[in-house]
């Protein structure tokens, strides 16, 4: 008796067969209910008297003087850069060189997490979105990095030269 | 009643006894018809029969197929954390690192001789890397060394003795878009399962499943046989196959129809495919635990639930657990019942060694191991309820709920697992300091959002003092006032309208404003005193009422709403004088994604959680690429910041700046509201932005300020992530300045008040004639300066 006879004869011969044993399936528990949010303020907040509350103590006359933090150092030459952004940069540059527009915008975004403060990142960034005719992008990512850019005047220049390119490509003379 | 219904019957019977004989004999005659006419209607009913269970048969068997069909494939879309990357200089201690390993399921090994493993060594770590898909990018599984110096990554060098200039992880699963009815699972490839799996499954819950045809009469009868012999029930006879039909069907019910029911549903299913196949569809679906409201299917996700590691990296203890849980995850769990769980598995065991499956040594290794499960906290799935809620919310705006529910989609998302368990600690932890301090203060609750400025990537999102559950998630939806928070806003708009600088003067005297409706709005200071004429920045850094208003209404409301909405406000807030002080109900995601266009010098980007979505194949992907937009002026952000530093420096924020007890520099804003009832504080360093609310549910007075409440907590997270200090390159047309504090004058940095801030170049105050002193040095720009305050 073949395989599928035998189980159509047995379709018909068919009775619960199975033993009772411990289930293998429950249904899942409700979610705990949410807790209910409290009240909005109201319309008439605002023409209540606003915040005219404690904070905290005024400071003490002798103040410890503090200068601002020291401005961010220039992220050119490459040598202060992050070997890891380097790394980064240069895999970006191969995928845009293989026509990999996307993969190289995704490496430069990897390497701006590490390291954000890097106004050729932002440069590099741009150029890629102006490849990807997205010239409102790639004028953004200019002024990102102008002001990134602190004194240094190579980031700067080519930044200025972003912004040129991608305003003409706005206008649709790129 | 029964005694009365029995008479008339009897009566009946002796009635029909008495029936006339004609009758009988007219019946004896039609015997010979009546009878060929029961087989004729027997018959025809067998038929009707056979063809009405044949046709019932048929459409169970559709049914069955239909719903292995749609289930063979359907994987919820699983959520993965942003993946750890190590490289040179990355501040980050080997223990730092050994954690975020052991959160992904890495275990320490006296030799890292395999994926998954480390070892620890003096400075240094070696490790085994996983191999693993990120969106369309594929990882090798890499052995490599890292070495540790001063706290830092010094070095990453791979098999080969080569560095890395960088190295990733794989990201942890975080958990999925699981469908409402809960239903959770991770599928696996046939090459994924461990033989030993299909070997332990058919030992211990189907030995006969290479012969059988769904159904196993021969193991029926030995099972009731052994059991009977055993006293207990040692074996079941479902066979796999009803196992998996049952667990289509989601039925507990132990009735006849039932049982038909599955039974047929086996066969057909038997009919239908092959073996193989139906055993893989088995270790996909079977039911393994319950999580909340989520229940965990299929050997993949158990794995990852019980032992956060995926099934290949099983040990022979884990794997019999796993296959132990088989015959009731309820009865037999491991964390509310270890001893039942553990005898279950001991038991495993011991068929596997009697079937010549493993070696009794191994068995008897193996069952002398502790159960191994994780703890309760290092559980991945609902841990992160709060941020999965933000992701949620993002991906149905995009995506249909079913391809989300059922096409195996990789959403990799923004979430940072060391820094939201630092949000979450820190919150749970400081809010229980707050609290033990104070009796009968009304309950705090709380939320945090940590971003990346940068790029407005969400990092971390509490929704709650308990983080691991589903609830009311208060980073996403309580709407509080944010009180002074938007003070800033006034200040930048006041640099925008190019009447004022921070050195400007303003004057915190007594203010009336005339209302819409009438009234006369009389706003007052913190603690009652009028500070006089101050700088712009004092009066921002001390967060003061009177000068801010008088501001604010000078720049005009209208401004200011504008600005908001610029700074990502999705619903202009109405222009009400009482905006200024912060009569404004906000989100404190609402809030981050104002402050992040602060902290990201201008530019605004939308808060977002997903990075990417990737189909199943990792062929197709969907990327949520960074974009920016400038939302004010670089310069006059600049000089704001320059300002909330000084808030930390010298003003509100001085308390919350020294708890963080180190030279971090930071920028930040303390917030409260009417009556104490809302803790705000938002602050950034130069690559993170943190935004805390503390305050009660039902909205009662908390009697906690925004430094005494969620500066607290913000500090507490600051120190606990690795951050940089605030620090941005001045921009060409602005200078760094010294002021007096109480006068704007310029001053000597030696000074005792003196204070620096930005100015636009050409606006620079003029010189106090001393330290202190009220009088500038005689000068042409004195006129011009008090001109263009009082204008």
């Amino acid at each position: 008796m073949n395989r599928h006879t035998l189980i159509l004869s047995l379709l018909l011969a068919t009775a619960g067969c199975s033993t009772a044993q411990p289930l293998i399936v429950t249904a899942p528990r409700p979610a705990p209910a949410a807790r209910v949010p409290a009240p909005a303020p109201d319309e008439t907040e605002a023409a209540r008297g606003p915040d005219t509350r404690r904070e905290p103590a005024f400071p003490p006359p002798a103040m410890e003087v503090r200068p601002l933090p020291p401005p961010a150092t220039p992220v050119e030459p490459p040598p202060q850069t992050a070997p890891a952004s380097v790394a980064l940069l240069e895999q970006s540059r191969s995928q845009r060189a293989a026509g990999s527009l996307t993969a190289a915008a995704s490496s430069i975004e990897r390497a701006l997490r590490i390291d954000p403060n890097n106004a050729e990142l932002w440069l590099e960034l741009g150029e890629i979105k102006l490849e990807d005719d997205d010239p409102l992008q790639a004028e953004q990512m200019a002024r990102k990095a102008l002001t990134l850019a602190g004194g240094d005047r190579v980031v700067a220049a080519r930044a200025e030269r972003l912004l040129a390119r991608a305003a003409s490509c706005a206008r649709g003379g790129c | 009643m029964t005694t009365r219904r029995k008479r008339p019957a009897a009566k009946k019977k002796t009635a029909r006894k008495k029936a006339p004989a004609r009758r009988t004999r007219a019946r004896r005659a039609r015997r010979g018809s009546f009878f060929s006419g029961i087989i004729g209607l027997a018959v025809v009913l067998g038929l009707a029969g056979v063809v009405g269970f044949a046709t019932y048969a048929a459409l169970l068997g559709v049914e069955v197929s239909r719903e292995f069909e749609a289930r063979r494939w359907d994987v919820p879309a699983q959520v993965f954390a942003t993946p750890l990357e190590l490289y040179p200089g990355r501040r980050l201690a080997r223990d730092d690192v050994v954690a975020e390993l052991r959160r992904l399921g890495y275990r320490e090994a006296a030799a890292a001789d395999r994926p998954g493993r480390y070892r620890t060594r003096a400075g240094a770590l070696d490790v085994v890397t996983r191999a693993y898909r990120y969106g369309a990018e594929e990882e090798p599984s890499r052995s490599v060394s890292i070495e540790f110096e001063g706290g830092q990554v010094a070095r990453v060098i791979d098999a080969s003795g080569s560095e890395l200039p960088l190295l990733r992880f794989d990201p942890l699963q975080i958990g999925s878009v699981f469908p409402v009815h809960g239903e959770d699972r991770l599928i696996l490839e046939p090459s994924e399962v461990p033989p030993l799996l299909i070997d332990a499954l058919k030992a211990v819950e189907d030995r006969r499943f290479d012969q059988h045809l769904g159904i196993d009469l021969k193991g029926v009868l030995r099972a009731a046989f052994v059991n009977l012999r055993a006293g207990e029930i040692r074996q079941g006879a479902s066979t796999l196959t009803q196992q998996l039909v049952r667990s289509y069907f989601l039925s507990n019910e132990r009735t006849w129809s039932r049982k038909l029911r599955e039974a047929v549903m086996a066969l057909a299913l038997e009919l239908h495919y092959e073996k193989d196949e139906l055993l893989h569809a088995y270790i996909n679906e079977v039911y393994l635990a319950q999580d909340g409201a989520r229940a965990i299917h299929g050997f993949g996700l158990g794995s990852q639930f019980y032992f956060g590691k995926p099934l290949a990296e099983l040990e022979l203890h884990e794997l019999a657990l796993l296959v132990a849980q088989v015959r009731g995850p309820t009865y037999y769990n491991p964390k509310r019942h270890p001893e039942r769980a553990l005898a279950r598995r001991n038991l495993v065991l011991e068929q596997l060694a009697e079937q010549g499956i493993i070696d009794p040594a191994d068995a008897r290794a193996a069952a002398a191991r502790e159960l191994d499960v994780l703890p309760e906290a290092g559980r991945a799935a609902s841990y992160y309820a709060a941020f999965l809620g933000l992701v949620r919310r993002q991906l149905y705006e995009e995506y249909p709920r079913d391809e989300l529910e059922r096409r195996g989609l990789q959403v990799l998302t923004t979430l940072d697992p060391a820094v939201q368990a630092a949000a979450e600690s820190a919150l749970a932890r400081e809010l229980d300091a707050i609290q033990a301090n104070r009796e009968n203060a009304p309950p705090l609750e709380g939320a945090v959002v940590v971003t990346n400025p940068h790029n407005a990537e969400v990092l971390a999102l509490v929704g709650s003092r308990k983080s691991g559950y589903d609830g009311f998630n208060r980073a996403l939806d309580a709407r509080r006032p944010i009180g002074s928070l938007i003070k800033p806003v006034v200040y930048l708009a006041a640099l925008e309208s190019g009447r004022y600088t921070l050195a400007s003067p303003i004057d915190d005297a007594p203010i009336e404003i005339q209302l819409e409706n009438g009234q006369t709005w009389l706003p007052k200071n913190f603690d009652d005193r009028a500070r006089g004429i101050v700088p712009l920045a004092r009066a921002l850094a001390e967060s003061l009422n009177m000068a801010t208003v008088r501001l604010g209404m000078d720049v005009g409301l209208e401004p200011i709403a504008d600005l908001l909405m610029r700074l990502g406000l999705e619903q202009r807030p109405r222009p009400y004088p009482s905006l200024l002080l912060g009569a404004l109900g906000l989100t404190p995601y609402e809030v981050a994604q104002i402050y992040n266009s602060l902290a990201n010098g201008g530019f605004r980007t939308p808060l977002k959680a997903v990075r990417a979505v990737v189909s199943e194949d990792g062929e197709r992907v969907q990327r949520y690429p960074l974009e920016i937009m400038a939302a004010a002026r670089a310069d006059d952000v600049y000089a704001l910041n320059t300002a909330l530093v000084q808030v930390m420096e010298h003003g509100t924020g001085a308390s919350i700046r020294r708890a963080l007890g180190s030279d971090l520099t930071v920028a930040g804003k303390t917030g409260t509201s009417d009556d104490l009832r809302d803790s705000w504080f938002a602050g950034f360093t130069s690559d993170r932005l943190v935004v805390v609310w503390v305050g009660n549910d039902e909205n009662r007075p908390t009697g906690l300020t925004g430094a005494t409440g969620a500066g607290r907590v913000w500090s507490s997270v600051l120190r606990a992530i690795d951050t940089m200090p605030y620090t941005a390159p001045p921009p060409p047309e602005i200078l760094l300045t010294w002021i007096d504090f109480d006068t704007g004058l310029a001053t000597e940095p030696t000074c005792p008040r003196a204070v620096q801030i930005a100015v636009p170049r050409g606006e620079e105050p003029p010189f106090a004639r001393a330290c202190g002193d009220v009088r500038p040095r005689p000068g042409v720009q004195i006129r011009r300066f008090f001109r263009r305050a009082f204008e």
